[in-house]
């Protein structure tokens, strides 16, 4: 397998994050959009190390509480501090700390992969030469190393996504944010980006992954954060969460998440 | 280690990243084939076209319809001179297709030499010279018709004295035969030609009008104006698809992704510049090296100015189509107001003031007087254009540092 060269995550061996092993403290998190409140005192912790779920309905608030963590959007109160920094008071310092990979494939089409990845590799503060050789790396790792010098906009859909991946892994971040990184792929390239976020992990990477298919929550999240309508209405293992309703060996994390948050269908709003 | 050395590195990191973005954005526009084409080749194609349809013909290029009934050496010697007029093509018609073309406003008008021409002018009378036409004839038509009766009026004329010297020498019992007399005459007529008593001299006032300086400017600077426009489009795209917020996930500062927008632009309009006007200078031999320089320092405070146009239009608009039609009514209005193709300078009132509101008016009117009337960048018409085109900058840059959003939706 793969293994990305150097030590452990700066995050995990540095030890930073208030030093009681939380990296991310959310703390009432709220955001109200034309009078909409999309989060609604939102408070949730991650752990140094894990991988944490966030899971929920279309409009559940997921992605406006990634961006407000992320520091692209404004939170109208409340706040969250990461690796020591407020969002709120020290965005600057928080985003030395954090690695994005959107829903969207925010990428350049027209460029080849290795200058997609080198171009943000710069933007995070890297010499070319450093950004290059990160950019290698990281592309080595999401099995893309070979098509390193092809353009994005002649990748599949799956291909696109490893690359999203790979970007956000330039600032080699203590925490990252993986927003749905596997909508609309085929099976290999998502069971090839399982493995690079359990690699990632075994290395000390702390991750905030939030996805509509359960089962990839039951496989990689240590704790999972149910959310429906801007609030959290459930926070556990897996394991927990399914002990609720029964045996988790028949119970899934699918029946917990219809069970807490209904069965009417949610549009995007 | 890794934390204090990426420390280091993201200080001098100040300065480099709108570099590179700008660079991202000029090897973007370098990939894209569509765009080269449409920034560098089209104006090109634009400038020959307009040159091959407007510009170059100076010399009077006409058709005289000519119905020629008269079966006689004057009538014939008329329609050689004719033909020997520089830039008069001569086409002989019967009476009747003259009659039914001109009806047909096909031609608007004939030259008949009527059957007694000859004749006429050997028996000493005087000759007729019929021109039929409809309405004035048109320009071409009277040009064509004083030439021809000019022409007739010294065949005859010729004609005329050759019989007079001839009767006079005869009436004073000379022995000299008619054919000797002819042939001096003729002779003394042909040197008088080649030699004339009065010679006219023709003299264009002030400097020849190149077509080509007048539309290079007017093209350049409305590609320019479009393909730096038409760049909020992908500026609207990329919010739209979320690459520019997640550049604010980077180091990057919003001050620092506005200037690097800014020099990818910058970069675009002043390599298209230089591509145009050197290679059109080139081809049509417009500039001596100065000439060039001075002009591309011109091109480069306007290109400056404009730059940030498409970071504007990107600050307004909330779509892709939206940024692109801004683009094309924005252009449109500043080429046609802006007197890309036509010489507003003489425009009065209301739209003297619109003229002077396009950055355009300001282009040409600098770019023109630099390469058609070779100014001077240090005189103050050109330091008035560039001082405007300055304001014109100052307003884009100002529009999008207030307006410009990183987001693409309202969520």
């Amino acid at each position: 397998m793969t293994r990305v060269r150097g030590a452990r995550w700066a995050g995990a061996a540095a030890g930073r994050g208030g030093g009681t092993g939380v990296l991310a403290e959310v703390h009432e998190l709220r955001k109200v959009y034309n009078g909409t409140t999309a989060v609604d005192g939102v408070s949730f912790g991650i752990k140094k190390g894990e991988i944490f779920g966030l899971l929920g309905p279309n409009g559940a608030g997921k992605t406006t509480t990634i961006r407000m963590m992320a520091t692209t959007l404004p939170m109208t109160s409340g706040d969250v501090i990461i690796a020591g920094h407020s969002v709120h008071e020290d965005p600057a310092a928080v985003r030395r700390h954090i690695g994005v990979c959107p829903q969207e494939l925010a990428l350049y089409q027209e460029l080849s992969a290795l200058d997609n990845l080198v171009f943000f590799g710069l933007m995070q503060g890297l010499s070319r030469g450093q950004a290059r050789a990160r950019a290698m790396e990281n592309l080595e790792l999401v099995g893309l190393a070979d098509r390193a010098r092809h353009r994005v906009s002649r990748f599949s859909g799956g291909m696109k996504r490893r690359v999203n991946l790979a970007i956000a892994l330039m600032s080699r971040p203590d925490l990252l944010f993986l927003d749905e990184p596997t909508v609309g792929i085929d099976p290999q390239s998502r069971n090839h980006i399982f493995t690079t976020i359990e690699e990632l992990r075994d290395q000390g990477m702390t991750v905030l992954y939030t996805t509509h298919y359960m089962e990839e929550a039951d496989r990689l999240c240590r704790r999972v954060a149910i959310m429906d309508a801007g609030r959290i209405v459930a926070l556990d293992t897996p394991t927990n969460l399914k002990a609720r309703l029964g045996d988790p060996e028949k119970v899934t994390l699918e029946d917990v998440f219809l069970q807490l948050t209904g069965r009417r269908l949610r549009d995007e709003g | 280690m890794e934390t204090r050395a990426r420390r280091r590195s993201g200080s001098s990191g100040i300065g480099v990243r709108p570099l590179a973005l700008a660079g991202k954005e000029l090897k973007t526009f370098f990939t894209d084939i569509q765009m080269l084409f449409f920034s560098l080749g089209l104006p090109l194609v634009l400038l020959v076209l307009m040159v091959a349809s407007f510009g170059g013909q100076e010399q009077f290029r006409a058709t005289a319809y000519v119905v020629n009934l008269d079966r006689g050496p004057v009538g014939t010697e008329l329609l050689a001179r004719l033909e020997n007029v520089p830039g008069l093509t001569v086409e002989l018609l019967d009476e009747a297709t003259a009659a039914r073309r001109l009806d047909h406003s096909q031609i608007l008008s004939a030259i008949v030499i009527p059957p007694s021409f000859t004749e006429d002018v050997s028996s000493g009378r005087t000759p007729e010279l019929i021109v039929r036409r409809r309405g004035t004839g048109g320009d071409e038509g009277q040009i064509v018709a004083s030439y021809a009766i000019g022409i007739a009026r010294e065949v005859t004329g010729e004609h005329l004295v050759a019989s007079e010297v001839a009767r006079a020498l005869a009436a004073m019992g000379s022995p000299v035969a008619r054919d000797t007399v002819d042939a001096r005459v003729t002779s003394l007529l042909a040197e008088s030609r080649v030699n004339p008593p009065v010679v006219v001299e023709e003299k264009a006032v002030g400097a020849r009008i190149d077509p080509v300086s007048v539309y290079l400017p007017g093209l350049v600077t409305m590609f320019t104006l479009f393909a730096l426009t038409l760049s909020s489009v992908a500026i609207v795209e990329e919010r739209k698809k979320g690459t520019l917020e997640r550049l604010m996930t980077t180091r990057l500062t919003r001050g620092e992704m506005l200037a690097g927008l800014w020099l990818g632009a910058l970069g675009r309009g002043l390599f298209q510049i230089l591509f145009l006007f050197t290679l059109a200078g080139s081809i049509f031999r417009l500039f001596t090296l100065v000439s060039l320089a001075r002009t591309l320092a011109f091109a480069f405070v306007a290109v400056l100015s404009v730059a940030g146009m498409g970071l504007a239009i990107a600050a307004i608009a909330r779509t892709g189509e939206q940024a692109n039609w801004i683009s094309v009514f924005l252009t449109m209005v500043m080429t046609v107001v802006g007197g890309s193709f036509f010489d507003m300078s003489g425009a009065r009132g209301i739209l003297a003031i619109i003229t002077r509101l396009t950055y355009n008016f300001w282009a040409n009117d600098g770019l023109r007087r630099l390469i058609v009337r070779g100014g001077l960048l240090s005189s103050p018409a050109i330091i008035k254009d560039l001082a405007v085109l300055a304001v014109f900058g100052a307003i884009s840059w100002l529009v999008a540092l207030v307006f410009f959003r990183i987001r693409g939706d309202a969520r």
